[in-house]
């Protein structure tokens, strides 16, 4: 909504000695935010009002005029003007250099500069109103015509702004419609006014609600209560289209409509004031003097205004005449039936719909008009008074021989208002502080609350306008306080810590434990992908369809499935990442989905299954290191990040893995993932072009941190150990396992070095190096001790696994 | 025998100063001192001299002993003093070690930050569940039975579910305020939570809106706190994440769960409240919603809104990222490219 300034100084004078953007600021910071500030003065620069002193003949055009115009400045300017309407002595619209008009009324504006037109000097250029944004204003009989200010009896003044000669200087501030969902009374500049009036405590200028009294009634019937719950008829005879006064037409400008003819802008005009849609039809196309409010019959049929055809079904309200639809109730008007060129007479319609109907309706024909918007929101009955009266005085200022013929008001459901509660002591613990009984009385008083204050307890009464939704509990009362006060201006309370209980949630730290293991010690990066994945990926990770749970509304056609797993999230990563990387690890920690029941809050809630996944992929170039690096990230992760051991098992083979490197991670006798390979059908359905990729996936939800740190301290060796490397050629079907199994419990300590193959070493062989540390607990190593385990050992590496000594 | 002595001293005492460094010095050492030293050539000739001789000759070849023992060790400090472990030349200007190159996700970071300001504020962790239901979305949280949020156009319902309404319509949840009661329900009042997470909205992507984005919501229940207590929490936890105070405003806002309702606007960092592009000229950026948790939404938690009340605020993490390092796209939080990724070590 566009709030101008110059319409709501009708309601309320607000002091000269606030800004505008303070004015912005405090209407943002208590009741909406406005989000600009125009002021629609800005584009008329340089525009003023010019007196033509004499025509001339242009010496090469015919088509062409000299005119030597004041502009308010030194010196006669002289001006090349092609308008139809020249005529010395009367005053222009003229832009000076540097006025920015836009040619023939369309496309971006020009800047106007000195120069010569055939030859002629010209100063600047005599407009027409659509050149200067004037055309909805003063409409040009034809197109040459230029804005003749005396001719329209425009009073003015040589070289005044043409915006201030026009009512222009307007300020508007935009508010955005979506912030005043829940606020319709102030979808009008009455009712911002009266923000305004409790803002800075200025009085507000009511309006007379009174009606018409001692007509004739004209017949209305509403067959739906529920749906309209008041309905007035004003006939309204001895009316003609005509132009609207030029001060109506500025405001209906500046508050952003257009305007139309002086029957239409009364409606628009009461619309913008006071927030009450209107409907005015010819009287003449009213069938059987009578207005009918029903629902529609299947397959009735109705040409709106816009020229749209709709086909109506009975959940459809119209208004109609004896026969036939006139209007989509609260919405549009019909075509036929709407004010015409030739109407002399009409019916003015001031009703109020509720909103629901509104809003299926406009849903359902998709036509969001000023009147429905309104509707939607929910307006008060009592609000239709103000428009009547609004719309009546209207008629008798701009059509002085108008005749009000007739008169009805049906009238079956009334907006009660809402009666509310609330305690000061309520108000007290709830602002943190006291605020004075007069202060409160006060601000709801001025919001348009009755209030009656008895023993601690303000018994209120909120005005109709805010009663259709809007306020309904002492809550509210307490913020329209609050907020007319102004959050800023409440102590800071601060809050208490309360040491009842530590917070202590090992599943929160362990989750980030995880992400820190892989992120600082493992050099993974940690991305985000969407839950959505596409079809190509899941596919490529080897999940059917039924696995899945998926959207009704997807992103896109492709991308329906629901993640259960995040295997296709880390080749889409990798597909992603190969352009530019050749070695790189990343891991996702997200939730993935699949067919189930799961309640997590109650029974009455059924879930698909959710379980927390912890992922991570290291691609490259050789396969085998990749494997290792990911096995040695989960192998660690156990002791880094403080939970129970991991192992490994190969039980139960993954869809995507390759079909030599994979095992399932295991946590006792559970299975909790799965490392591998991504194979090679991964790989190619994904579109990993060059590189390989190892991935782990690990179901965070079935492994257990530990309280808090569990490993002991261990004594440090009183004797020396002895730490030797040892070389040994095995056949390649002997696994580090049984190298290790067979010699673990005759070391102190026992590492993998490194695995060989290569010249040196035969066919089938393979060299593997590992380092030893020996010792005794009692007693330093001799030498012969020492011999005699190296021995040993290598005696048992013999016998067990058939290794020789390299 | 004086005169050669004389000479040995004064040759040894050059070959000290001018051995160059430490194993040049151990071999003049040596040379000296050693067992075929020209010294103990002398020292084993004292035999042969007659004995005032002997006397004069061997004192002094001790003394010169000595001395080049204390001039060696003088020269040795000398030399370690200026010693360097590298032989040769080393290239100052080659670049370090690479450390381990990986990194936290931006968001991530950011949450973890919010996650310790609050803990230390004594607020618990806690997750929802991706897919939520209409009951847990919509009904709990006050929103009108036609709220337009509920539509299809907003958010993403399940297959299958979509025409269904309240605890069987299932969606991916449109925001974390949901969560909200599902935690009350499970511990009850008083309570101090956070619940970060990613919801899910049906719209059109660009540089500003995302379809999944994350939010940091927090939210207190007690008896007899005021909203002005909010303030201060909002408050202390930007300052906790900029690292210096941040003025913040609280003004009028709207929420279908909250009653009051507010917006709270934080100073934009980048021009000091003056006013710039990345504030549209205002001074002002909203960073997040806010407000007193409306009664309904208590009685949807079984809890008597004439007892307890609260406040919630939930932040935008994705547009406080974007403020802390001037990200002008917030599809790359879901990029998953390393090259935007790896610049957040």
């Amino acid at each position: 909504m566009n709030i101008s300034m110059k319409f709501l100084e009708r309601y309320i004078d607000l002091p000269k000695d606030i800004s505008y953007d303070q004015i912005a600021y405090d209407l943002t910071m208590r009741t909406v935010e406005v989000e600009e500030v125009i002021k629609t003065a800005d584009k008329f620069h340089d525009i003023v009002v010019g007196e033509i002193k004499e025509v001339k003949a242009h010496p090469n055009a015919d088509a062409l005029r000299i005119c030597m115009t004041d502009v308010g400045e030194d010196e006669i300017k002289q001006i090349v003007c092609g308008g139809s309407n020249l005529t010395a002595g009367h005053k222009v619209c003229v832009s000076k250099p540097g006025a920015e008009v836009v040619w023939h009324g369309e496309g971006e504006p020009v800047v106007i500069t000195e120069s010569k037109l055939r030859g002629e000097k010209s100063y600047g250029m005599i407009c027409g109103s659509e050149e200067v944004y004037l055309g909805d204003i003063i409409v040009p009989k034809d197109e040459k015509e230029i804005v003749d200010f005396t001719e329209l009896g425009i009073e003015c003044e040589v070289g005044q702004n043409v915006a201030e000669v026009m009512g222009l200087d307007d300020v508007i501030l935009v508010v955005d419609n979506k912030s005043l969902s829940n606020r319709p009374d102030l979808w009008g500049h009455y009712g911002v006014a009266r923000e305004f009036a409790a803002i800075y405590k200025l009085p507000f200028k009511e309006l007379p609600e009174n009606l018409p009294e001692g007509l004739p009634e004209y017949k209305v019937t509403i067959e739906e209560p529920d749906r309209c719950p008041r309905f007035t008829a004003t006939k309204i005879d001895n009316v003609y289209v005509k132009e609207s006064p030029q001060w109506m037409k500025t405001l209906i400008t500046n508050a952003g409509m257009r305007p139309i003819n002086a029957l239409v802008d009364i409606t628009n005009f009461v619309l913008m004031a006071v927030g009450q849609p209107q409907h005015a039809y010819d009287s003449t196309h009213v069938k059987g003097d009578e207005i009918v409010v029903r629902l529609a019959k299947d397959g009735e049929q109705l040409l709106l205004l816009d020229e749209k055809d709709l086909d109506l079904t009975s959940d459809h309200l119209v208004i109609c005449d004896a026969e036939h639809p006139l209007n989509l109730a609260g919405i549009k008007g019909g075509k036929d039936d709407s004010v015409l060129d030739s109407t002399t007479s009409v019916i003015l319609e001031c009703a109020v719909f509720t909103a629901p109907g509104i809003r299926r309706t406009t849903a359902y024909f998709n036509e969001k008009t000023d009147a429905a918007l309104r509707y939607e929101k929910g307006i008060d009955t009592q609000r239709a008074n103000l428009g009547v009266n609004m719309a009546l005085s209207l008629f008798k200022e701009i059509y002085p021989d108008c005749v009000i013929s007739a008169f009805t008001d049906c009238y079956p459901v009334q907006t009660e208002k809402a009666v509310i509660d609330i305690t000061q002591d309520f108000l007290d613990r709830r602002l943190g502080e006291v605020v004075e009984r007069t202060e409160i009385e006060d601000i709801l008083t001025r919001l348009g609350y009755e209030v009656d204050y008895d023993n601690g307890t303000y018994h209120c009464k909120a005005p109709t306008w805010r009663s259709t939704g809007d306020v309904s509990i002492h809550d509210d009362i307490l913020g329209d306080i609050a907020r007319i006060i102004g959050y800023e201006y409440f102590k800071k309370q601060p809050l208490g810590i309360s040491f009842e209980s530590s917070v202590n949630q090992v599943k929160v730290d362990l989750a980030r434990k995880l992400k820190e293991y892989l992120a600082f010690r493992c050099g993974f990066n940690e991305i985000f992908t969407y839950p959505w994945v596409e079809e190509k990926y899941i596919h490529a990770a080897g999940i059917s369809d039924e696995d899945t749970i998926k959207l009704a509304t997807p992103p896109s056609p492709e991308q329906s499935m629901l993640r259960p797993s995040l295997i296709p999230g880390m080749l889409s990563a990798i597909v992603g990442n190969e352009r530019y990387f050749d070695d790189f690890c990343i891991f996702e920690s997200a939730q993935v989905f699949e067919p189930g029941e799961y309640h997590p809050s109650s029974d009455d809630e059924t879930l698909p299954m959710h379980r927390n996944y912890l992922s991570g992929a290291a691609a490259g170039r050789d396969a085998a290191p990749l494997f290792y690096k990911i096995k040695g990230a989960i192998e660690n992760m156990a002791s880094y990040c403080h939970f129970e051991e991991l192992t490994f098992a190969q039980n139960e083979k993954p869809k995507w893995v390759d079909e030599k490197a994979w095992l399932n991670i295991m946590s006792g006798s559970d299975k909790v993932g799965d490392i591998g390979l991504l194979s090679v059908v991964a790989l190619n359905d994904a579109g990993v072009k060059n590189l390989k990729a190892a991935a782990f996936e690990l179901d965070t939800d079935k492994i257990t941190p530990y309280p808090s740190r569990t490993n002991a301290f261990k004594h440090l060796p009183l004797y020396p150990l002895v730490e030797q490397d040892l070389s040994i050629l095995v056949d390649e079907s002997v696994k580090w396992a049984d190298i290790a199994g067979s010699i673990d419990k005759m070391v102190k300590e026992l590492k993998f070095v490194e695995e060989y193959r290569g010249k040196q070493i035969p066919e089938g062989k393979k060299s593997i190096m590992l380092s030893y540390k020996i010792g005794n607990d009692d007693s330093t190593m001799t030498s012969k001790q020492i011999e005699k385990k190296m021995g040993a050992i290598v005696n048992v590496l013999q016998k067990k696994v058939g290794a020789e000594l390299r | 025998m004086l005169e050669k002595l004389e000479g040995i001293q004064s040759q040894g005492l050059e070959s000290i100063s001018s051995a160059s460094d430490v194993d040049a010095l151990e071999a003049v050492r040596k040379e000296l001192t050693g067992k075929k030293s020209a010294l103990q050539e002398v020292l084993k000739s004292l035999g042969g001299l007659d004995p005032d001789m002997r006397k004069s000759v061997g004192m002094k070849a001790n003394e010169i002993k000595n001395l080049f023992s204390e001039k060696i060790q003088e020269r040795e400090k000398e030399l370690v003093a200026v010693a360097s472990s590298v032989k040769g030349e080393l290239d100052l200007t080659l670049p370090g070690t690479a450390v381990a190159s990986g990194a936290l996700h931006p968001i991530t970071q950011m949450c973890y930050d919010l996650n310790d300001a609050f803990r230390s504020l004594g607020f618990e962790i806690y997750s929802e569940d991706d897919i939520s239901s209409e009951k847990y979305a919509f009904d709990n949280l006050n929103f009108a039975a036609d709220h337009p949020a509920r539509a299809s156009m907003d958010t993403y319902w399940l297959k299958g579910t979509e025409d269904k309404r309240g605890n069987d319509r299932l969606c991916l949840r449109p925001h974390l305020t949901g969560g909200s009661v599902r935690y009350l329900l499970q511990h009850g009042a008083p309570a101090r939570f956070v619940y970060p997470g990613r919801v899910y909205r049906n719209e059109t992507t660009d540089a500003r809106h995302e379809r999944a984005f994350f939010q940091y919501e927090a939210l207190i229940v007690d008896k007899d706190i005021s909203f002005s207590s909010g303030r201060v929490m909002i408050e202390t936890i930007l300052e906790k994440v900029f690292g210096r105070k941040v003025n913040v405003r609280m003004r009028e806002g709207f929420f279908p769960f909250t009653e009051p309702g507010y917006e709270i606007d934080m100073e934009c960092l980048l021009c000091g409240g003056k006013g710039c592009k990345a504030c549209n000229q205002a001074g002002w950026i909203e960073v997040m919603p806010g407000g007193v948790i409306h009664p309904n939404v208590l009685r949807a938690a079984n809890l008597d809104p004439d007892v307890w009340t609260g406040f919630y605020t939930n932040i935008g993490l994705d547009r406080l990222v974007m403020m802390r390092y001037g990200v002008d796209d917030v599809r790359l939080f879901h990029s998953a490219d390393l090259r935007f990724l790896e610049q957040f070590k």
